[in-house]
């Protein structure tokens, strides 16, 4: 069967009545537990798992799908707003995001994010149509080296990214590989670091782990600083983003959208990994790297759009090989099981009105979110308003439920609770939480395949590099830390002695694209906030 | 949505209260078996939703609803390689409200691996609910054609043949641990998260074999030519796949258990009627047709396994696996 006839009986499928209604469903409960910090796709999912077995598999798939997708949306509301990641792939919003909720400028950010997400999401969806048969056989290829060259790229970006102390931001990274080593070891399958607790076998729950320090060490933080209550003013003209931010943000919308379906495509890629690529390449790209961190609008463009393409084409795996990319495309993996349809190379041939099916939704879906979004942005810009006091015990009674919910296991509360402390200790410190959690679910994934890579070439370390596709990544990272540490070489001895002039204009050109510890930036740390004005935080 | 949520963990807090009262109450009284059963039935499931022993648990447990008039509840509680789930059940009143779906693995692995506080006898077995038996595949274009050729080359360069298997504590790994105790015939056994991990390496060309539970995916990938399977678990060979030799033929003796058996079990000391009432509805529901299709038809046994069979499969495995992880 053709691609046009296929899409044809995929559009029949969608614009049948039911599956309309399940569509707009999916994509309005995806927006809602996108915003709550908590409660997000993977527990959602979960919970309405059951459900889905009463209605025919594609209604079922195209529901889940759309609950995805629209969290992708959601995720974001939070993130800029109150700095509180909705899910794992909106922890880079919040650099960026928040600094321009800050600045008054919330808005324009959840306007772009919104009009990227789109963008993203319809350049995957038309990719996932085209590309679904032959990107397959390229995923396939991936070997346990290319996941450990992949994962230990992600790592090393996590802390080239934290753009406050690179040191702190490597100690956080660290800290976050040791923990991801809690639980059963993988290869052997002997318990590490539990002390007995069955609770412990699996490790700490990354939702938890995520939760208690971006979600509660932020309200705790918060807390402690205002007493007072506070009635933001936050104008709400401004919503639609100007033509200057579309104009700077055009770019980063492009390069998200391709980067984010290609990354997304990769078994493990998933919504994380391409929004802090598409963070990183922006960063790397823009003329003036030092206001990223600060409230540049590409920050937020450039990862919204790559996360919503990414969880678009992570379906291309799971549809074509029965492969499911990520723990949500796991969930829908089991909603079709259960359905007694096993997604796999025989899906497009077998249940053709399932596979397009559930792509034609697609299409509709995003257009639903765009039209759902424009209009809310100014709903939820409203939330600002609200007394911090009251959104933070409300935020956290949302997340202690939020949590309990994704295992019915009282124990992750406890580590929600636990972490939750040590992200306020690690805010009050100056530690940034993100590298932290980056690493923790990495590490697992790192250390699993690196161990996995030994036993598969006999404990030769060659194979990382031989491998074609490995070999390359690690090349890229050499060449990273080689340019990265020549120009910090440059910058102390620029700083030690007195430059000439010609040093002068190879370090402006060379290393202005080098975020980390520039001139400046510590004064940019917790002590200056408060000197900013228009902010949920104000003392004043 | 936040309401609900709310709410939600409300009423579960609510009914894991009420649930705990039920089961104090229901402690002292032994007489109320005679009518059993008069109140809901909890199953637990030691496994995350959507896998194939939630598609069983819940299949069956349906059947089971409809037979005996009382709601039965599927409860999936992962975690722990099923330790949580177990845990669980061995704790619980063995009045029959509260059972689980068990296996060698959850039952006798686990605990043994593990230094656990439950052994397989904290159980009372029931029945067998279905069987999924593991099979020996490579590729499409390998280089091994036949089960001969891939046992010469792993006893020809012992150590230099990989195989992906679901995990560090499945039967699948043990088997091969076997194989190498107990036949002398050593292969890398590379430990993946589950059946989909293992079929991307195969696909891939990144091991080059899998002992993989032949559940309906990988059916799937035998009928479609992508995989080949070359050594069946079973003692005998698979009706669905009479080609294909079992470990026993080639010559292995004793490798028979690296299948999986999805069996029904409660707490210890159930009282005999109440196993009997749940083994013979068991048995009706295996009967039918639409439970069978539901499962597979390939997995449920043809001839029905009661609480003796599973106790005594769950014994041989203590046997086996004793001298290897005690």
């Amino acid at each position: 069967m053709g691609i046009l006839d296929g899409i044809g009986q995929g559009f029949a499928v969608a614009l049948d009545p039911i599956n309309l209604l399940y569509v707009f469903l999916g994509v309005l409960i995806g927006t809602v537990i996108g915003v709550l910090p908590g409660l997000g796709p993977t527990a959602t999912i979960a919970l309405l798992l059951p459900l889905t077995y009463e209605v025919e598999p594609v209604t079922a798939v195209i529901l889940l799908a759309g609950i995805y997708y629209g969290s992708m949306y959601g995720g974001t509301i939070t993130s800029v707003l109150l700095q509180l990641p909705g899910e794992a792939a909106s922890v880079v919003t919040t650099f960026d995001g928040y600094q321009m909720a800050k600045q008054g400028r919330a808005g324009p950010a959840l306007g772009i994010a919104a009009v990227g997400s789109f963008i993203g999401g319809t350049v995957a969806v038309i990719g996932l149509t085209l590309l679904a048969p032959p990107l397959a056989d390229l995923a396939v290829e991936f070997g346990s080296q290319e996941y450990v060259a992949l994962t230990a790229l992600g790592i090393l970006l996590v802390t080239y990214l934290g753009t406050r102390h690179p040191v702190k931001s490597l100690c956080m990274a660290a800290l976050g590989l040791l923990l991801a080593t809690i639980g059963q070891d993988d290869i052997t399958g002997t318990t590490r670091f539990t002390f007995g607790q069955i609770a412990l076998f699996d490790g700490f729950d990354f939702v938890a782990v995520a939760m208690g320090l971006f979600g509660v060490g932020e309200i705790l933080y918060n807390v402690e600083k205002t007493e007072k209550a506070q009635a933001i003013k936050t104008k709400l003209k401004n919503v639609w983003p100007s033509r200057k931010d579309f104009r700077d943000s055009s770019g980063a919308i492009a390069r998200g959208s391709v980067m984010g379906f290609f990354i997304g495509v990769l078994p493990g890629g998933g919504g994380v990994i391409s929004s802090l690529a598409s963070y990183a390449t922006e960063k790397r790209r823009a003329k003036d790297p030092s206001r990223f961190g600060k409230g540049a609008i590409e920050g937020v463009a450039g990862p919204e759009t790559a996360n919503n393409a990414s969880s678009t084409s992570a379906f291309i795996p799971l549809l074509t090989l029965g492969i499911p990319a990520n723990v949500v495309l796991a969930l829908i993996f089991g909603a079709l099981l259960v359905q007694g349809i096993t997604p796999g190379p025989q899906l497009i041939s077998q249940e053709p009105e399932i596979f397009w099916g559930v792509i034609a939704s697609m299409y509709i879906g995003n257009l639903m979110l765009l039209a759902l979004n424009i209009p809310l942005v100014g709903v939820f810009v409203q939330l600002l308003r609200v007394r911090s006091g009251i959104l933070a015990a409300f935020a956290l009674l949302v997340t202690m439920a939020g949590v309990f919910s994704v295992n019915n296991d009282s124990f992750d509360m406890w580590v929600v609770l636990l972490f939750g402390l040590v992200g306020w200790l690690m805010k009050k410190t100056g530690f940034e939480p993100g590298p932290l959690v980056l690493a923790f679910v990495l590490g697992s994934i790192l250390e699993t395949n690196f161990r996995r890579s030994m036993l598969l070439s006999g404990g030769e370390f060659s194979t990382f590099i031989t491998r074609p596709m490995s070999g390359t990544i690690f090349a890229l990272m050499a060449l990273v830390i080689i340019i990265s540490v020549i120009s910090g070489i440059r910058k102390r001895r620029r700083r030690s002695r007195p430059a000439t002039p010609g040093e002068e204009d190879l370090a402006a050109t060379g290393t202005t694209a080098e975020p980390e510890g520039t001139p400046g930036n510590e004064t940019t740390d917790e002590q200056a906030p408060p000197a900013e004005s228009g902010v949920p935080r104000d003392r004043s | 949505m936040r309401i609900h949520s709310a709410l939600g963990g409300l009423v579960l807090l609510g009914l894991v209260a009420a649930c705990g009262e039920n089961a104090e109450e229901a402690a002292p009284a032994g007489e109320a078996a005679a009518s059993y059963p008069t109140e809901s039935i909890r199953m637990l499931v030691p496994y995350g939703a959507g896998g194939p022993t939630d598609l069983t648990t819940r299949t069956v447990g349906a059947c089971l609803e409809e037979e005996l008039g009382q709601t039965v509840v599927v409860e999936n509680m992962e975690g722990g390689s099923g330790a949580l789930a177990m845990t669980e059940l061995a704790g619980a009143e063995p009045d029959g409200y509260t059972l689980s779906l068990v296996t060698a693995g959850t039952t006798v692995l686990t605990p043994l691996a593990n230094d656990l506080d439950y052994t397989k006898d904290d159980f009372t077995p029931i029945g067998v609910m279905s069987e999924v038996p593991s099979v020996v595949a490579v590729g499409e274009n390998s280089r091994f054609a036949s089960a001969e050729d891939f046992f010469a080359a792993a006893e020809a360069e012992p150590g230099t043949v990989t195989v992906g298997v679901p995990g560090a504590s499945t039967p699948q790994a043990i088997e091969l641990q076997r194989l190498a105790d107990e036949h002398d015939v050593q292969v890398t056994a590379v430990p993946f998260n589950g059946n989909a991990e293992m079929t991307t390496a195969l696909l891939g060309g990144n091991v080059d074999a899998v002992l993989i539970n032949a559940s309906s995916d990988v059916v799937e990938n035998i009928e479609a030519g992508a995989f080949q399977p070359l050594v069946a678990s079973s003692e005998e060979r698979l009706s669905w796949l009479p080609d294909t030799p079992t470990f026993t033929e080639l010559g292995y003796e004793g490798l028979t258990l690296s299948g999986s058996t999805f069996g029904l079990a409660g707490p210890a000391g159930l009282p005999d009627d109440v196993v009997t009432t749940l083994e013979d509805t068991l048995q009706t529901c295996l009967d039918s047709d639409e439970v069978r299709q539901t499962i597979g038809e390939q997995y449920v046994p043809e001839e029905f396994a009661g609480a003796e069979e599973l106790g005594s499969i769950l014994d041989e495995t203590q046997q086996a696996y004793e001298p290897i992880l005690g």
